[in-house]
């Protein structure tokens, strides 16, 4: 399977050199096209590696193996969500959204601990109050970074704010352990009870067949839509939403034009946090437990498929994150051990192709 | 006779120490004393541990500074390339047994095709992406460094035993002699690299790329360089590492250590050595020897990281030019007064000046 991925990269690799050499160089509109023919490429690459992947391991399997990760894509979509919208609106790349994230689920955590103990709630509503708690932790930190930090450092270059908020992971990881305790917290899923999908004999998709999603994803999947439609719907209709959206192409020409920048880009990082805080509640209860750098590996995915989106967009980041989920999936499937090595390098091997990633637009720079 | 002596060689003393490397030197030798002092056992054994471990950081920190000072690159692959340096004279001098230089020319020569690879991403991808891909890069070597079992040890780690050094046999002293010695020899270079062509056309790429190329300075060409230096001396830092702790383990090389170099290069300041080597033993050095015998660190082992992470806000926010910039500003600031007080001294005692 690595094999044949590799030899269907290299064709691609050598039919593009060749169009480029013979066709593409010598036409008038050389950047446009060569642009066309790389997305083309990029698109049958990704599609082709899929369908041989689903061949070798049948749709039944690959589907199953979709379901069982399907957490792990909600909380990669909303952790991604809150990277791109701090990116939008503040220019910077927030190092450290898992770390805020995870100061909330810590909250959440140590909540259903004592309510457990002392009411005789049903665990459900206890779980969704907690998931409340930490996403509001979470937009108490992100709102705190913004209002103290962020606001006071207008004259940093975006590097230089880049390191602040590399500062504040260190931070952050230094003070989870205090004031939690180093031992990781423990903490129930929304539900064990696994939903099975059968489809008929007569059935087009899988006769004969059934699909077993767990209980927690479901709930996962059903939180993370809701939140991230209602993003996208807030961005499109509301008043914030179009504030956001000017200030996200040109934060001097939008507060000139009466738009409250200071109030845009401090809700931007309170509800990053919010989503982060959710997100990261939502990944401990999946996988049981919690401990201070749980999220990084998340918010490493997180950043990659932010670039191999782009950054420039608010879509583009979430197929991202869709498609590294399943780049995963699949590769788990064929070898546990090495699949992150084979998913990164992909990814670096795509956004060396195209460095503002798949949907991103080249941004003009004035000298 | 005797006084024409005495001041030939006051003469020359004065010269040496108006030499651009002579605090350098000194540095080494203090460094030196200090290991001489614990075999005698004037010192404490845990203060000269964190003064070697502190100057193997500092090599890297050196190495990212060339980056991030002058290169204007921000990359978090360090601890990927440190932790490469270990595995590599781990496996050929450990557990392969070829002589030491041997497996100094290995790392050597894949810490230069890995600095050529990550430097030609640099072409691609620039300013706020670099950090991310150079961040997927180490999470990249962090996965081989687990599941390469044959060459790394897996999550066990690798430990590594006495060496020999064209065949002699290699003492901790000895080792730690080697070290320091080796530190110094990296200070001069980067002084040396600093102060060439090399060094300004680092610089000019780093506040504008297109005015630099304008000038005639080759993006490719010093865009591989920083990279193939910085991550030469990250190799070269984990070789040293490895020879002092003689253990390395996948857990080690993740991203707080990338982050505390970074720490250390920019409260420091990251465009001066001295500035590094202040930072390194803020961050590094503090931790080692005096935090970790206070009670409430001693609790807390991770709360230090609350002291790096909270020094690299309030730099960044007000002290842009690292902490060397306080020292600087504050005998600037310390001349003035001295000036002022000695007119004030002045006018009381001759009275006030008559125009």
């Amino acid at each position: 399977m690595l094999l044949d991925l590799t030899i269907l990269i290299g064709v691609m690799g050598l039919i593009y050199g060749l169009l480029n050499f013979f066709w593409i160089r010598k036409l008038e509109r050389k950047d446009k096209a060569g642009r066309i023919v790389r997305n083309v490429m990029i698109t049958l690459i990704i599609l082709i590696g899929f369908v041989m992947a689903i061949r070798e391991m049948t749709l039944h399997m690959f589907l199953q193996v979709v379901f069982l990760n399907l957490t792990g894509l909600c909380v990669l979509a909303l952790a991604t969500t809150g990277i791109v919208l701090i990116f939008r609106t503040s220019v910077t790349t927030n190092f450290a959204q898992g770390m805020m994230a995870a100061f909330g689920a810590y909250a959440g955590a140590n909540l259903v601990l004592s309510m457990t103990e002392k009411t005789e709630i049903p665990i459900i509503y206890v779980l969704f109050i907690a998931m409340g708690v930490a996403a509001f932790v979470s937009f108490l930190i992100g709102l705190f970074v913004d209002v103290v930090i962020i606001r006071n450092g207008k004259n940093i270059t975006p590097v230089g704010k880049q390191m602040i908020t590399m500062g504040l992971v260190l931070m952050l990881l230094g003070l989870i352990p205090l004031v939690y305790g180093t031992l990781p917290i423990s903490i129930q899923a929304f539900s064990y009870e696994p939903k099975i999908i059968s489809f008929g004999e007569n059935s087009w998709l899988l006769p004969g067949k059934s699909l077993i999603l767990p209980g927690h994803n479901f709930y996962t999947l059903i939180i993370s839509v809701v939140m991230i439609g209602a993003l996208f719907l807030a961005l499109k209709f509301t008043k914030w939403g179009l504030g956001v959206r000017a200030t996200a192409s040109n934060e001097t020409v939008a507060s000139m034009m009466g738009v409250n920048t200071r109030l845009i880009t401090a809700m931007s990082w309170a509800i990053a946090g919010a989503f982060g805080g959710v997100a990261a509640f939502l990944y401990a209860s999946e996988g049981g437990s919690l401990s201070a750098s749980y999220m990084v590996p998340i918010q490493v995915d997180a950043f990659l498929s932010s670039v191999l989106g782009g950054f420039s967009t608010f879509g583009g980041p979430i197929v991202g994150a869709i498609l590294i989920n399943l780049f995963k999936s699949v590769a788990s499937f064929f070898s546990s051990v090495w699949a992150n090595v084979i998913v990164y390098t992909l990814v670096l091997v795509i956004v060396l192709f195209k460095p503002f990633g798949l949907f991103g637009k080249k941004l003009s720079k004035k000298v | 006779m005797g006084s024409y002596w005495f001041e030939k060689t006051y003469k020359t003393i004065q010269s040496f120490s108006k030499h651009p490397l002579f605090g350098y030197v000194m540095f080494g030798i203090v460094l030196l004393l200090a290991l001489f002092l614990n075999s005698f056992e004037l010192l404490s054994r845990s203060i000269t541990t964190a003064l070697i471990l502190t100057t193997i950081y500092a090599t890297v920190a050196l190495g990212f500074s060339l980056l991030l000072g002058y290169g204007g690159l921000a990359s978090l692959g360090t601890a990927g390339f440190v932790g490469l340096g270990t595995y590599l004279v781990g496996h050929f001098s450990g557990t392969q047994d070829y002589p030491f230089i041997v497996s100094l020319l290995i790392a050597l020569g894949v810490a230069i095709v890995i600095g050529l690879i990550v430097g030609f991403i640099s072409l691609r991808i620039e300013g706020l992406y670099l950090a991310i891909i150079t961040l997927g890069l180490a999470e990249i070597l962090k996965e081989i460094f687990k599941s390469f079992e044959a060459f790394t040890g897996g999550n066990n780690g690798l430990s590594f035993r006495d060496f020999d050094l064209l065949g002699i046999e290699m003492s901790p002293l000895a080792t730690n002699v080697l070290i320091v010695v080796a530190f110094i020899a990296v200070i001069v270079m980067t002084h040396n690299i600093i102060n060439s062509p090399t060094g300004r056309a680092l610089l000019a790429m780093k506040n504008s790329t297109t005015a630099a190329q304008s000038m005639g300075i080759g993006l490719l060409k010093y865009r591989l360089l920083a990279f193939v230096l910085s991550t030469v001396y990250a190799v070269f830092g984990g070789l040293l590492y490895m020879l002092n702790q003689q253990f390395s383990q996948p857990t080690t090389w993740s991203l707080d250590f990338s982050l505390n170099i970074l720490a250390a290069v920019i409260v420091g300041g990251a465009q001066s050595i001295a500035g590094i080597i202040l930072g390194t033993f803020l961050i590094f050095g503090l931790d080692l020897a005096v935090l970790q015998k206070i009670p409430f660190f001693v609790a807390n082992p991770n709360a230090t990281w609350i002291v790096n992470g909270a020094l690299i806000i309030l730099v960044i926010m007000f002290y842009p030019g690292g902490l060397i910039r306080l020292f600087k500003n504050l005998h600037a600031s310390f001349i003035t007064q001295c000036k002022k007080l000695k007119k004030k001294w002045s006018v009381y005692r001759y009275g006030e000046e008559r125009h």
